[in-house]
């Protein structure tokens, strides 16, 4: 449960440590980028709460998401078209659903949790 | 639950984390550059302009007393020119491309900063800042009474207001022939004094209309008034003399 948030806070450690430096022009595209990222992510965690957690599939869209995302808000800006704003729509919407989703299973697990100690305590009374 | 979700948990939390620090990093520090740079830039356009309208000028300057060396060249020793040569003199005086020098008059304006102070200490919502600047219409009045006063040479902030000058509101300042001047304005003119003074005074008047609303105006006479040659250009795309049949 804490390995993965070590992760994140080693890699925005190391991320701020080396600073790689990113023209203005770009930094909107990294930041599409971040969102498709915190996507796969969430949608992990997720998977990991429904039990069919595949990490082939995580990995692959981790992947393909941040990288098309990118190159789409890209040919997006090269259009004319605001493909930028459909991306940050369509990763919004799922993140936020999938944030409900896992609240729900947290708040589920917690309260089983209790209630088996309840049943527990009950019992060893 | 399946048990190997920690490691590529773990990698996709890591990869989240550095693109995230360096997405934060590079938006934080490019936040303050463009503004600044952009208004820089524009400041050194305009300043470029400025330096450029400049050497336009002096070109104008330098062209003009070329032609007079020419002319001067061709009229030198022959008689016949002599008459040709006081006729183009006037004309000069009249377009007003020449400096000239005569009795006159000098009239100063300014804003009416502390009238405004005033009124905004008493009633702070009904005052319209506006109502106490000099206004463009306000030159444009006065420097109409004076052509009506019979005014022959009439010069804003030590720029020559000849037949075609525009006079116009520019933002905080105000253009005269594009040239940008700001408060306190003189408007100088040669003609008749007394005459232009009647007119100036009169009830109706611009002139009189801002002493009455309290705005700090000057007039004064002078028996030898200065005013500045022309410095533009003078663009004459469309309309042609008509030809005689």
């Amino acid at each position: 449960m804490w390995v993965p948030i070590l992760g994140l806070i080693i890699g925005l450690l190391i991320g701020s440590v080396i600073a790689i430096p990113i023209p203005a022009s770009l930094a909107k595209y990294l930041s599409i980028a971040v969102l498709a990222a915190l996507d796969s992510a969430f949608g992990g965690i997720r998977a990991i709460f429904d039990d069919t957690f595949d990490a082939t599939i995580l990995l692959s869209g981790f992947f393909t998401n941040t990288l098309i995302a990118a190159l789409l808000a890209y040919l997006g800006d090269q259009l004319g078209v605001d493909i930028y704003m459909a991306a940050v729509f369509a990763f919004g919407v799922r993140l936020f659903q999938n944030l409900a989703i896992i609240r729900r299973y947290g708040i589920l697990k917690w309260k089983n949790r209790r209630e088996n100690a309840k049943i527990k305590r009950d019992q060893g009374e | 639950m399946k048990k190997n979700w920690k490691l590529p948990m773990t990698f996709v939390m890591f990869m989240i984390g550095v693109l995230l620090a360096s997405a934060l990093i590079s938006l934080g520090s490019d936040k303050e550059p463009p503004s600044k740079s952009r208004s820089d830039t524009l400041i050194s356009m305009i300043e470029a302009q400025e330096k450029e309208r400049q050497e336009l000028t002096e070109t104008i300057m330098a062209k003009r007393e070329e032609l007079e060396q020419f002319k001067l060249g061709v009229t030198g020793g022959e008689k016949e020119m002599e008459a040709l040569q006081y006729e183009l003199d006037r004309l000069h005086t009249l377009s007003g491309i020449s400096e000239v020098v005569g009795q006159g008059i000098s009239i100063t304006l300014d804003d009416n900063t502390k009238g405004y102070e005033v009124a905004k200490g008493k009633n702070q919502e009904q005052v319209k800042p506006d109502d106490y600047l000099i206004h463009d219409r306000h030159l444009l009045y006065i420097v109409y009474d004076l052509r009506a006063a019979g005014a022959e040479a009439i010069s804003i902030n030590g720029e020559r207001v000849i037949n075609s000058t525009d006079i116009r509101c520019a933002g905080t300042t105000i253009g005269v022939d594009n040239i940008t001047i700001g408060p306190p304005f003189v408007i100088k003119a040669i003609g008749d004094p007394d005459k232009m003074t009647n007119i100036l005074e009169e009830e109706t008047s611009q002139y009189n209309i801002l002493v009455k609303a309290d705005f700090p105006v000057k007039l004064k006479k002078h028996s030898k008034v200065n005013i500045e040659a022309y410095k533009g250009g003078y663009q004459f795309s469309y309309a042609q003399p008509k030809e005689e049949q």
